[in-house]
């Protein structure tokens, strides 16, 4: 698995999309590649994979950073929103809220790019959704 | 107990901090020696099949050739019995039916090992559909795993740039800002493309030698002057 995550960190960090999206794949020390797209610097993209998939997460925020009195509203609000968001869904991991993708471990470079390339772009659509929900 | 539901439970009860171990690990290994136990049986079951199969393939010989013997033989008893000859007839026919019998024994050998085939080959698609199952069971284990590797990193980074940097708020307002910076350079290299085919149409004006008075150069005034001269 180890060698699947710096060959897939390599191909990033030669890869350009049509779009002119370009990537910086770093392998850190959790095991993880981490992603940042030349679309959105801000929010760097966590890669992983298992035998079957290669999920792509980003972190958006944490709990504390949401309104005291506001959280049903956003956790009802981001389930509605998920299904119209392409290729991401949100979801939650401890008390971090998070933007993922999945795709089959068979997936090529080409999609793959694609894929991060647009949840770079759904981050920053999703987070200004919600804004005015956070702290 | 599911894997999901067992995760659910876990987390439910606070063990969501990365590196905590969420899954039972006993569950984990009752579905690691499942998996193993069902790829041992499938491997077992296509060796038996192979081993069957040159059998079954024998025995489908040897019963095409009784039946074909069968035929012959009634048909030399038929014309046996015609030609009046009873006593050959008779042989013959002992024959076919020394034959028939041992058509019938290797049909009944052909069905048994039929049926053995039959047996196999779904004792190999349930242990399949199991192992499917248990691995998909276990990828959601990995998944966790994987998740709280994924989780370590960002907490890493957090750590490294302190968490005031990193309010959600100041990241968007930066990345929308970095994305109007964008936009802007990109305004810009329209315009100076604009500008720049534009003096490509004077070059290509004055090449084709109607600049106009856009460009003028000393001989030009020159020119100029001496007419004015000649012309007073």
């Amino acid at each position: 698995m180890e060698n699947a995550l710096s060959e897939l960190a390599h191909s990033l960090n030669t890869t350009t999309t049509t779009e002119g999206t370009f990537f910086e794949a770093i392998l850190t020390e959790s095991g993880t590649i981490e992603v940042i797209c030349s679309n959105n610097t801000e929010f760097p993209i966590q890669v992983v994979m298992t035998e079957k998939q290669i999920l792509a997460v980003t972190y958006l925020f944490k709990t504390s950073e949401i309104q005291l009195d506001k959280v049903a509203e956003l956790n009802i609000a981001l389930l509605e929103l998920s299904p119209l968001v392409p290729l991401s869904s949100t979801g939650m991991q401890g008390d971090h809220y998070i933007l993922f993708g999945a795709m089959a471990i068979s997936t090529d470079i080409k999609e793959i790019v694609h894929e991060l390339e647009v949840q770079a772009e759904n981050t920053i659509d999703v987070l200004e959704a919600i804004e005015s929900l956070l702290n | 107990m599911s894997i999901l539901r067992n995760i659910f439970q876990a987390i439910k009860g606070g063990a969501s901090q990365a590196g905590e171990a969420i899954v039972d690990s006993n569950l984990i290994r009752i579905l690691e020696q499942d998996i193993r136990d069902d790829g041992n049986a499938i491997n077992k079951a296509k060796q038996s099949l192979t081993n069957l199969k040159s059998t079954e393939i024998n025995l489908k010989r040897k019963l095409e050739s009784l039946s074909q013997d069968i035929s012959d033989y009634e048909g030399k008893a038929v014309s046996l019995l015609e030609s009046g000859n009873e006593a050959l007839a008779t042989e013959t026919a002992e024959r076919i039916a020394e034959i028939e019998t041992d058509y019938n024994e290797t049909k009944t050998e052909y069905d048994v090992l039929a049926k053995e085939v039959t047996d196999l080959n779904k004792l190999i698609k349930n242990r399949a559909k199991n192992l499917e199952k248990n691995k998909r069971e276990l990828e959601k284990v990995k998944t966790v795993g994987e998740l709280q590797k994924a989780s370590a990193s960002i907490n890493n980074n957090l750590a490294s740039t302190g968490s005031t940097a990193n309010s959600v708020r100041d990241s968007l307002a930066r990345v929308k800002e970095k994305q109007q910076k964008w936009k802007d350079r990109q305004k810009a290299g329209e315009w100076m493309e604009d500008e720049s085919q534009s003096s490509d149409l004077d070059q290509k004006l004055a090449d084709a030698g109607v600049s106009g008075s856009a460009t003028s150069s000393a001989s030009s005034v020159l020119e100029r002057l001496r007419s004015k001269n000649t012309g007073s």
